[in-house]
This record gives structure tokens, C-alpha cells and sequence, in this order.
């Protein structure tokens, strides 16, 4: 027992509230000998690293769920033989995508038709910096937040409009219009609803959203306050990420697969990717604003003062640290799996219905969701974070 | 103002109405999660087809007497009939015969008047190629006979939704000696052999003949 | 000099090159869609600017109002009206570049000669981070107020004039006639698509 709280209070760095990776590698570097910022240096490949092995990973387990689930709801068996319960499966796409011949069509824009993907990702993989999975389990508290996904996000509809263009086919033109059109559409109340939030907790930083919502556990959670900005912030975020009931851009039927039409091989696996990050991220991001973030349904602060432990033991917050990254993730892929449900329940809306829903209901609603919050903030300040 | 707030009051009850078929769909989703998958993992498990399969057509060369029937019936004259008339013996003699099965629609036809019964449908259904060319059977290939699925040790047999005991309807783990759902001809006319035991002897005959498969 | 400035400076002359390169980019290139992701470009390393300024939130609301709003914008536009057309010669274009060339240059000196002869106060004032954002909010609610409503009056209006715009239809027959316009445009009846075939 020594031995195991003296490797986690040197390796994971328990100091102080909560547990601080940084400093720790920062100062175990130092002992080495390492001036500060070369230590500092060394640590900073690291988060990025650890970012995109978690956006990996999260995809590589959401395409199999996807697929298992699908399976089930249609009574079939899905991906079975590759690995037990066919998990290697989207790993083995992956590896076929990255051994695929990749094509760039005759008379398509070369250098945009290459950029565009990348424009695609990068901006959903960024926008991990600011998932939190503990009070300081994140990669950068930065003050802008949430602001910064938002931000971030829209980015996108400009990879889309450039890869449909360089593509040289109507299709992809069509569909990377359809899509940047739609996610400009749905930014508009994804962003009201988010404000709506930031307004109750007085900030924009994703940890402090969390940290409000944690006093009373399961009952203080955002979305017994903001049940319409739970909503509507689910429709967007299904309609960012392309989703089925707004996957116009790659509706097969009318569009082939929209703006991806032309793309074969790893820049394909590129779009494939990013929407399925964005899948993860969102459904990450629906928890941290609504369901409580790394919060266990019942304060973990009472649990420890019901078995008597000193919150801070570095024992007790090694417990709450893989808690909180176990409910946050847990919270996420629920999410996940009520986007798949819909995916199999709801029929594709027409572009009209699409834009209709955007901007005559979201948003006035959204608006309207707004107004009552700023209202109550100010009749209840104890309740709506005064 | 009553007018809008009517129109709101519409909104939102349409809005609360959409909310809860949505909601009502998913649990029909949801439902569907936990009914078990029946399928056939087809390389390794095959349905046996039924006994009227109409699949590949065996044909026997040695009891053609190449009378173009067959070619008359097809509703696209597919069975090519390659004969020559022999001067001496004043009688055709047959040198080849195809059907390309890229273009067959299997109607059977052809089997159904063919006078000397040298055409039969198989069980075989397998009839992927990499040309089209190599599904042009010649008299060779259409006279072998397919592996049945029921003796290919590679393969596990499941029966199909008619055949199988009442109340089921997974194939798999089905023993081979429970019997189908319903009666056959043949029990039928067993039963009222019992009830009336002076019925002609013929009817016993022909029951047998129907039970070969079944 | 410590990685850090050193880092910094690395960016800033990055970012400043791709800037220049770019802007030079977006007016000089033939292709207007290419002139269009450039600009896109240039607004992302404007943002990347802001934040080597420690000022995230700027950097963010440059993003989102720049590249997500009016860069998608102008994309969208130039690929909805995307002809392909050859452009008539315009008669004088090498007198008209020289002459809008040497108003820029000229534009430029000046910029530089200000950047040159202002005293600026070294090192600038501390950047407050974090707290720019709400400082941002009580600037634009207290001693901003007036520019910040006037602005929202211009764009409601400029919503109401893209609304009748978008609805020409009643502009050009009701309006002009001096007709009551019809409300419920929309929601009109539909006319039926097969005809009644009971009356005659
Ligand atoms: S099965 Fe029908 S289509 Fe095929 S060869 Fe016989 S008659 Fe022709
Ligand atoms: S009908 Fe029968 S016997 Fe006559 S040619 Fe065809 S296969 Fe031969």
C-alpha cells in the first residue's frame, strides 16, 4: 500500500486539489537535471499526443459500437470474425484505407482536393484541448472554453466548401454546399444554447461549467435547468456532425456521398475520421454542459465524508480522478449510442425541413430559451448561478 | 394577440406531439435490440433448399435426342442444340449442348417439356464467376452433379422457416430429426388410411413417393 | 534569450509572413476561389496574432465572425455564381494597376512612417488574459453602449432589407402596386396538383 500511493504521488503528481500531471513530469524532469523549460519542452508533444491517441481510440471503439448496434437493431450479428466480437474490425478499414491507391481525379484542383480534408480535421482534433475528465485532467483551461470549440467549429464548412469545389463534380459542389449551409445554420442556435449555459455559470471555461453543476450531484446537473437548451443543443450538434436525420451532405440517394464523392484512400479515411471525432467530441461536450462532465451521480465529496476520508488523501483522489475520466466517458458514449438509436429510428429531413427547423424553430426557441434564463438568473440567483 | 398566441400554442403542441412519436420510434428501436439475430453465416452455414429449388440444370447427354423442344419452350431460346444430320443413319446426331446460366432466368420450362426427361433442376445456386463467359455450360459441366449441402463436411446444414418444428424460428441448433411444422401429403393420407383402411392401394404408392424428401 | 521569446518571435515572423504573402495572394491572384481561401488564411494567422497577443478571446471571435462567418460566406457566393466566364479586357489595365499599385505603396509608407514615429511604450502594457473577456463584456455595456446598439440597429435592419430581398416576389407585384402584401405568403393554400375532375 505504501509503495502504491508513493508511485502515485510521484508519477501522477497529486498535489494540492486535484491531480497535476504537469508540474510532476516538470519537476521528476528537473531531478534529472533538466533545466525548467526544457522539461517544460519536453512536456509539451505529450498532451497532443495523449489527444490524438484518445480521439483514435474513442473512434476506433465508437465505428465498432456503431456497427455492433446497428447490427442489433436490424437483428443481425455485424462485425464478428476479426477480433473476438469483430472489435479489430475498424482497424482493419483503417489499415485497408491507408493502403489504398489514392486518387486524385484528372481534372480536380490538386492542392485544395488535399487540403480540403485537412481542414476537416484538424479544427474537430483541436477542439479536444478543452474536454475535461477531471478538475484538472484536461489539456489547456484556457479562459475562452467552450467559446474556442464554437470558434473552431466553424472552420469546417470551409474544408467542406473546398474539398466539394476542387472535387470537379456536381455532386461534391452540391454537397459541400448542403453542408456548409447546414452547419452555418445550426451554429447560430448551438451557440445561443451554449451562451445560455455560460450565462448561469459565469464563465466560458468548461471546468468551472462542470464545477457548477457538481454540488448536489445528480439533481444540480445543467439539464434539469436547461432542459430546451439540452434539446436544442442535441439537434445541432447531430446536425454539425452530419448525423442521420441531417446527413444531407453524403445523402446517398440524391448526392452519391456529397462532397467525399471524389475522395478514395487515406484523405477519405481523413473525412471519415473527423466525423466521427466530432461524434465523440460533441457527445463529450452534450456531458460536460449538461449531464454533469466528470461528476458521479452522487457527490463524491460525500462519499468520502460517509466513509470518513479526508478528501484530499492521495488515495481518495486517485479514486475520484479515474471516476470522474470513467463517467465522462461513460456519459459520452451513452450519448453515442442514443445518436445511433436515432440514426435507425429517424427518416432524412428534405433541405427545406433542414433550414426550415434551423431557423424558423431553433432559434427564435433558442432566443426565447435565453430570455427565460437571463430572467431566472436574476429571480434566482441561488439556483441559476446569480 | 389571441390570433399569435394561438399560432404559438399550435407550435408548441405540434413541436410536443413530433417530441413524442420521436420518442415513441426509438423505443421501437430500442425493442428491436433485443430480438436475437437469425442469420446464416453463409460460407460456413448453408439453408438447405427446398425440394422444388430451381436451380442449375443438370442435363443428361446420352438420353437427348436433340429435338429442339427445350429451345421452343425457353422464353428466350437459350439452349443451344448442336446437331448434325447424318446422312447414312437418317438421324441427327448430337455433338453439343449449352445453356449459358448468365442468361437463364430458370424458369424451367424447358425440364417441364423436355419428352425424354434428360433436363433436371439441381439445388445448386452458387453461380458466381469471374467471367460471364464461364457460366456458358457446355454438356459436361451441365451433367455434373453438385455437392449437396446436407453431405459437405465444410458445411453446416440449417434448415429453412417452412421446415422448421413448430414455434421455431432460429435454424440453428434445430435437431436434424425434429420433425417440421405441419403435415406432409404423405401423414395426411397415412391418417386416413387408419380411418378408412379399405381406400385402394395406389394412393400408399404415391405417398411414398412423395415422402423422399421431406 | 529564452526558448520562450525565441518561440514567440519564430511565430510572429511566421504568422507575419503568411499575412503579407497571403494578402498579396488574395488581390493579385487570377482565380477568384483561390483569392477567397487565401483570404480565409489570412484572417486564421490574423487570429493566430491575437492569441501570440495573449488575447484568446479576440483570436476566437476573429475565427468564429471571420473565417466561419464571412469567409464562408464569400465562398458560398463565389460558388453559387461561379460562371467560369472570360473576363472582357479592360482598356488601361496597366495604367490602372500602376496607379492603384502606387496608391498602396504610398498607403504603406504612411502606415510605416506612423509605426516609425509613434513613441510606443516599451514594454506595453501588461496583458490581462483571462479576464479580457469580461472586461470586454463590461466595456460594451457601460461606455461602448451607444456604438454597440447602433450596430445592432444596422444589422436588424440589414436582416429586414435580405428578408424583402429574399421575398421579391412580394416586392416587385404588391409592394409597387401599392397592394396589401400578403401575409401569409407561405402558408398559402396549395393549389391542388390533379385537376377536380367533379366539376365540369
Ligand atoms: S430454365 Fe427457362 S430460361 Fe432457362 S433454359 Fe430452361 S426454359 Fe430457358
Ligand atoms: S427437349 Fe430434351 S431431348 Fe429435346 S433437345 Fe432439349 S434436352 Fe434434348
Amino acid at each position: 500500500m505504501m509503495t502504491f500511493t508513493f508511485f502515485a504521488t510521484s508519477y501522477l503528481g497529486i498535489a494540492g486539489p486535484g491531480l497535476d500531471l504537469k508540474s510532476s513530469f516538470v519537476d521528476s524532469l528537473q531531478s534529472f537535471g533538466l533545466s525548467t523549460e526544457m522539461a517544460r519542452l519536453l512536456w509539451l508533444p505529450l498532451p497532443m499526443l495523449l489527444v490524438l491517441t484518445a480521439a483514435m481510440v474513442g473512434v476506433l471503439v465508437t465505428v465498432w459500437l456503431e456497427r455492433k448496434i446497428s447490427a442489433a437493431a436490424q437483428q443481425r450479428i455485424g462485425p464478428e470474425f476479426a477480433g473476438a466480437l469483430g472489435v479489430l474490425q475498424p482497424m482493419a478499414d483503417g489499415l485497408k484505407l491507408l493502403v489504398k491507391e489514392d486518387v486524385i481525379p484528372a481534372r480536380a484542383d490538386g492542392l485544395l482536393f488535399s487540403l480540403g480534408p485537412v481542414l476537416v480535421l484538424v479544427p474537430v482534433i483541436l477542439s479536444w484541448l478543452i474536454v475535461p475528465f477531471g478538475q484538472t485532467l484536461l489539456i489547456s483551461n484556457v479562459g475562452v472554453g467552450i467559446f474556442l470549440w464554437i470558434s473552431l467549429s466553424s472552420i469546417q464548412p470551409i474544408g467542406l466548401l473546398m474539398s466539394g469545389y476542387a472535387s470537379n463534380n456536381k455532386y461534391s459542389l452540391l454537397g459541400g454546399l448542403r453542408a456548409a449551409a447546414q452547419s452555418i445554420s445550426y451554429e447560430i442556435p448551438l451557440a445561443l444554447s451554449v451562451l445560455a449555459v455560460v450565462m448561469m455559470s459565469n464563465s466560458l471555461s468548461t471546468v468551472e461549467i462542470v464545477n457548477l453543476q457538481n454540488d448536489a450531484g445528480l439533481l444540480s446537473w445543467n439539464v434539469w435547468r436547461q432542459p430546451v437548451g439540452f434539446v436544442i443543443f442535441w439537434i445541432c450538434v447531430l446536425a454539425e456532425c452530419e448525423r442521420l436525420p441531417f446527413d444531407l451532405p453524403e445523402a446517398e440517394e440524391e448526392l452519391v456521398a456529397g462532397y467525399q464523392t471524389e475522395y478514395a484512400g487515406m484523405k477519405f479515411a481523413l473525412f471519415y475520421l473527423g466525423s466521427y471525432i466530432n461524434l465523440v467530441l460533441s457527445a463529450l461536450l452534450v456531458s460536460v454542459l449538461y449531464l454533469g462532465g466528470w461528476g458521479f451521480p452522487i457527490p463524491v465529496e460525500w462519499l468520502a465524508s460517509w466513509l470518513s476520508q479526508p478528501i484530499d488523501a492521495p488515495l481518495i483522489q486517485l479514486v475520484t480522478g479515474s471516476v470522474g475520466i470513467v463517467m465522462t466517458v461513460l456519459k459520452a458514449y451513452l450519448l453515442v449510442f442514443l445518436a445511433i438509436l436515432l440514426r435507425w429510428t429517424t427518416p432524412r429531413v428534405r433541405i427545406d425541413q433542414l433550414l426550415d427547423l434551423g431557423w424558423k424553430f431553433l432559434l427564435p426557441i433558442s432566443l426565447v430559451n435565453l430570455l427565460v434564463t437571463a430572467a431566472l438568473k436574476l429571480l434566482f440567483p441561488l439556483a441559476f448561478g446569480g | 394577440m389571441s390570433a399569435f398566441l394561438k399560432q404559438v400554442l399550435g407550435y408548441t403542441s405540434d413541436a410536443i406531439d413530433a417530441g413524442k412519436y420521436l420518442l415513441k420510434g426509438l423505443s421501437v428501436t430500442f425493442d428491436h435490440m433485443r430480438r436475437r439475430p437469425i442469420t446464416v453465416q453463409y460460407p460456413y452455414e448453408k439453408l438447405i433448399p427446398s425440394e422444388r429449388y430451381r436451380g442449375r440444370i443438370h442435363y443428361e447427354f446420352d438420353k437427348c435426342i436433340a429435338c429442339e423442344v427445350c429451345v421452343r419452350v425457353c422464353p428466350i431460346n437459350l439452349p443451344v442444340v448442336d446437331w448434325v444430320m447424318n446422312k447414312e443413319t437418317k438421324k441427327k446426331e448430337l455433338r453439343n449442348y449449352s445453356i449459358d446460366f448468365g442468361v437463364c432466368i430458370f424458369c424451367g420450362n424447358c425440364v417441364e417439356y423436355c419428352p425424354t426427361n434428360c433436363l433436371s433442376m439441381t439445388e445448386e445456386y452458387e453461380l458466381s464467376a469471374f467471367d460471364r463467359h464461364s457460366l456458358n455450360f457446355d454438356n459436361v459441366a451441365l451433367g455434373r452433379l453438385p455437392t449437396s449441402v446436407t453431405t459437405d463436411p465444410a458445411v453446416q446444414p440449417l434448415r429453412e422457416l417452412a421446415y422448421l418444428p413448430v414455434g421455431k424460428i432460429d435454424p440453428h441448433g434445430v435437431a436434424s430429426d425434429q420433425p417440421r411444422a405441419g403435415h406432409l401429403p404423405s401423414d395426411l393420407l397415412n391418417g386416413l388410411q387408419k380411418e378408412a383402411p379399405l381406400e385402394k392401394k395406389s394412393d400408399v404408392e404415391l405417398s411414398d413417393g412423395e415422402n423422399l424428401k421431406g | 534569450m529564452t526558448i520562450a521569446t525565441s518561440t514567440e518571435l519564430i511565430c510572429f515572423l511566421v504568422l507575419s509572413t503568411v499575412i503579407v504573402l497571403g494578402s498579396l495572394g488574395v488581390v493579385l491572384l487570377e482565380n477568384i476561389v483561390y483569392s477567397a481561401f487565401m483570404l480565409g488564411g489570412v484572417f486564421m494567422a490574423v487570429a493566430g496574432l491575437y492569441l501570440l497577443l495573449n488575447a484568446s478571446f479576440v483570436a476566437a471571435a476573429q475565427v468564429l465572425v471571420y473565417v466561419g462567418a464571412v469567409n464562408v460566406l464569400i465562398i458560398f457566393a463565389i460558388m453559387l455564381v461561379n460562371k467560369r466566364e472570360e473576363l472582357k479586357p479592360i482598356k488601361g489595365l496597366r495604367l490602372r494597376r500602376i496607379v492603384s499599385g502606387a496608391v498602396c505603396i504610398g498607403l504603406l509608407v504612411l502606415l510605416v512612417r506612423v509605426a516609425i514615429i509613434t513613441p510606443w511604450p516599451l514594454p506595453g502594457p501588461i496583458a490581462i488574459g483571462e479576464e479580457a473577456t469580461a472586461r470586454i463584456g463590461e466595456h460594451l455595456f457601460t461606455d461602448y453602449l451607444l456604438p454597440f446598439e447602433l450596430a445592432s440597429v444596422l444589422l436588424l435592419m440589414a436582416m429586414i432589407g435580405a428578408i424583402v430581398l429574399a421575398r421579391r416576389d412580394v416586392y416587385d407585384s404588391e409592394l409597387l402596386a401599392g397592394d396589401d402584401m400578403k401575409e401569409g405568403l407561405i402558408e398559402q393554400t396549395p393549389t391542388p396538383l390533379l385537376v377536380d375532375k367533379s366539376s365540369p
